[in-house]
């Protein structure tokens, strides 16, 4: 317990800590205030009446059209017309018929005239919750793996490694405080989040209904996310074991998520392999967070237009990736197990 | 009472891609006695920190056994290493921590108290500077940290590597008369590994030399000096022309050598000083000064590694004496052993 609490308060006092804190804080901040300015509960009484202005004047304007459609019997007769006689069915419309296909549906309102948007928190608020949990959660992947990189890099292992000589030990607190560390984070943003989207809701846009469904429905996926984030956190802090340095580790998730997950997409199709996107670790992140995710294959010979549909729940996403960050910690594990502290 | 530290038979070899392995511990032996300061001395690369890291479990070895406070390492070292504070290689710390909060955190690591870190930050002498972060440390102050963070835990042994290192003659000074305090004052034992010889000739009790991962010898400072020293004596006459005759005097002797050095005679192998004034007292000649060659430690670990170096040439690393095969250690490390060198 010793070493926990001081490994928290060695992972605490890192001045990076303290960047990316303020860093994820001021992305939540960054969020709500966008939302809060750009959300409004409707328009005002002038932008109201300009809309209906610009309505009615398009709807006079498609009269005006319209009428003269009506009055013309050989409108459809003249120049750039001919080949409505090669069109089956075009003869047996009536001109009233043809009028409103040509000219188009009637009947403007000032809905269609006013840029307003209203943000509603029951409808909106997770996937912008998911979303900043992620972020926080890579921030803390980033955190994680800089604090272990940093202690190989510094020589700070081998010192800690002479108090404390036994090494799963010492590996189990260090995954077991950067992943307490991540979920207050992730926990705490998601909190901070929260409240300040219900703030913008309830003042410029609309809370919507948080009934007992939705706070279930909510919760559950915003646990899942919890739990990603806790996965990416051990898979950083792996790869900083494994590499003794942030840098690879950093090195190594980024080549995967800008080049690597593109490789294999590519690879998938050139393979001509049914569903494709399933060798790609965001659709199982997708899958994982939203509980489920339909896969669509339309290279099936399916002539009917229909396409093949593979469904992904979030229990084999749960198994697959959680199967990634084990085998990754399980190799961290024994490699520095056996390793040699120079 | 039992040796603090045994090692026998310690091999370390690291083995390299397309180059023949290197053997950095080859059946190396090792004996610390309770209470007394210890040096480790070794030309570089000689595998003093290999032994030290392998002591503490933070290397594998390839074969040997080790035992510290009688307990087998790196199998029991969670047991015994409360008792062992040490300092491996050059300390590192994290640089933006101060020194108190990189102390505090081993301590916190321990559960020992807070009243410690400030014990030995004043032990130590970095109580101005315990607020400073680490970044703005001169090396010596590093070193003072490191040696710092070695006392926390009130250690029985304690095992620095190069404490001197970057010290300047105060600091060096300090150290000393630290190191002296805790190991006969306190009953600490102390280990440590430097090169400054001078300083080691001045601190420890006892040492061992090795070369080339082997122990050449282990003893007392003091015999070991005594055992390399007194073998030769220098003759002075009142005129230079005696020499030539004085040497045949004492050559007579079985087994007494003597060379003219310019203006003296060299004579080794002789009994004893009394002989010399003797022997050519009765051959008519009187000499002018009789002196013992006295040698010092860094003459002697010149001698007894082989890296003395030569006029227009460089001892390359790893150009030490090889000794023979190590043997079985029989007697206490107090005695003075030589493996592989003549005495």
């Amino acid at each position: 317990m010793n070493l926990f609490k001081a490994e928290l308060r060695r992972i605490v006092r890192r001045r990076l800590s303290l960047i990316f804190g303020i860093l994820v804080v001021a992305a939540v901040l960054v969020v709500s205030v966008v939302t809060f300015f750009s959300s409004s509960k409707g328009p005002t009484e002038s932008a109201l009446a300009e809309a209906q202005a610009q309505a009615d004047a398009m709807n006079a304007e498609y009269h005006g059209e319209y009428a003269e459609c009506m009055a013309d019997e050989a409108f459809f007769e003249g120049p750039g017309w001919e080949w409505t006689a090669e069109e089956p069915g075009f003869e047996e419309l009536t001109q009233q018929e043809r009028c409103e296909w040509y000219v188009g549906s009637p009947g403007y309102t000032a809905e269609d005239f006013l840029w307003s948007y209203t943000f509603d928190l029951s409808e909106e608020g997770v996937v912008m919750l998911i979303g900043l949990a992620i972020v926080a959660g890579l921030v803390m992947m980033l955190l994680a793996s800089s604090a272990i990189g940093a202690e190989w890099s510094s020589g700070g292992m081998s010192n800690l490694l002479v108090w404390h000589p036994n090494r799963l030990r010492v590996w189990g607190v260090k995954l077991a405080a950067s992943c307490a560390v991540c979920a207050a984070v992730v926990i705490g943003v998601l909190a901070l989040a929260f409240g300040l989207l219900f703030v913008a809701a309830a003042a410029r846009g609309e809370v919507g209904t948080l009934d007992a469904a939705w706070w279930e429905e909510t919760l559950q996926v915003l646990g899942r996310t919890v739990a990603l984030t806790l996965g990416m956190t051990v898979l950083g802090a792996s790869l900083a074991m494994l590499g003794r340095h942030t840098a690879i580790a950093g090195g190594v998730i980024a080549g995967y998520l800008i080049v690597g997950d593109m490789l294999v997409r590519v690879a998938g199709m050139a393979l001509r392999m049914p569903f494709p996107d399933r060798l790609s670790l965001y659709t199982w992140v997708t899958a994982w967070v939203n509980g489920r995710i339909e896969l669509y294959d339309w290279s099936a010979s399916n002539f009917d237009g229909t396409a093949d549909i593979m469904v992904i729940k979030a229990t084999e996403a749960g198994l697959l990736l959680g199967a990634v960050v084990l085998g990754f910690a399980l190799l961290a594990t024994l490699v520095f197990r056996r390793r040699d502290v120079g | 009472m039992p040796p603090i530290i045994e090692i026998s038979g310690l091999r370390k070899t690291y083995k390299r891609a397309f180059r023949q392995p290197h053997h950095a511990l080859d059946g190396l032996d090792l004996e610390v006695a309770a209470g007394q300061v210890h040096g480790f001395l070794g030309p570089n690369g000689s595998g003093k920190t290999t032994t030290l890291r392998a002591l503490l479990g933070l290397i594998r070895v390839d074969g040997g056994t080790m035992r510290i406070f009688g307990e087998a390492v790196p199998q029991l070292l969670p047991q015994v290493v409360s008792r062992i504070g040490a300092v491996v290689e050059s300390p590192q710390f994290f640089k933006h921590f101060s020194g108190r909060l990189t102390l505090q955190l081993l301590a916190e690591s321990a559960g020992l108290p807070r009243t410690r870190v400030d014990e030995v930050l004043e032990q130590v002498g970095l109580r101005e500077a315990a607020k400073v972060s680490v970044r703005g440390y001169s090396l010596g102050m590093r070193q003072r940290l490191a040696v710092a963070q070695a006392l926390l835990k009130q250690p029985r042994l304690l095992i620095l590597d190069e404490p001197a290192n970057g010290l300047d003659p105060a600091g060096i000074h300090h150290m000393r008369e630290l190191l002296q305090w805790l190991a006969h004052s306190q009953g600490v034992t102390v280990v440590v590994s430097s090169h400054l010889l001078s300083e080691v000739q001045q601190l420890c009790d006892a040492m061992t030399i090795v070369s080339r991962g082997r122990r050449i010898v282990d003893g007392k400072v003091a015999d070991i000096l005594a055992g390399h020293s007194g073998t030769s004596l220098s003759v002075r006459f009142p005129d230079a022309a005696s020499l030539p005759e004085a040497a045949l005097a004492l050559t007579a002797e079985e087994g007494v050598s003597a060379a003219i050095d310019r203006e003296r005679l060299v004579v080794t192998g002789a009994p004893e000083a009394a002989w010399v004034t003797h022997t050519l007292a009765d051959a008519g000649i009187y000499l002018s000064e009789l002196t013992t060659e006295t040698k010092n430690l860094e003459s002697v670990f010149l001698e007894l590694t082989g890296t003395a170096p030569t006029p227009g040439g460089t001892v390359q690393i790893g150009q030490s004496v090889v000794p023979p095969a190590a043997v079985p250690v029989g007697d206490p490390p107090v005695d003075v052993q030589v493996e592989g060198v003549e005495r």
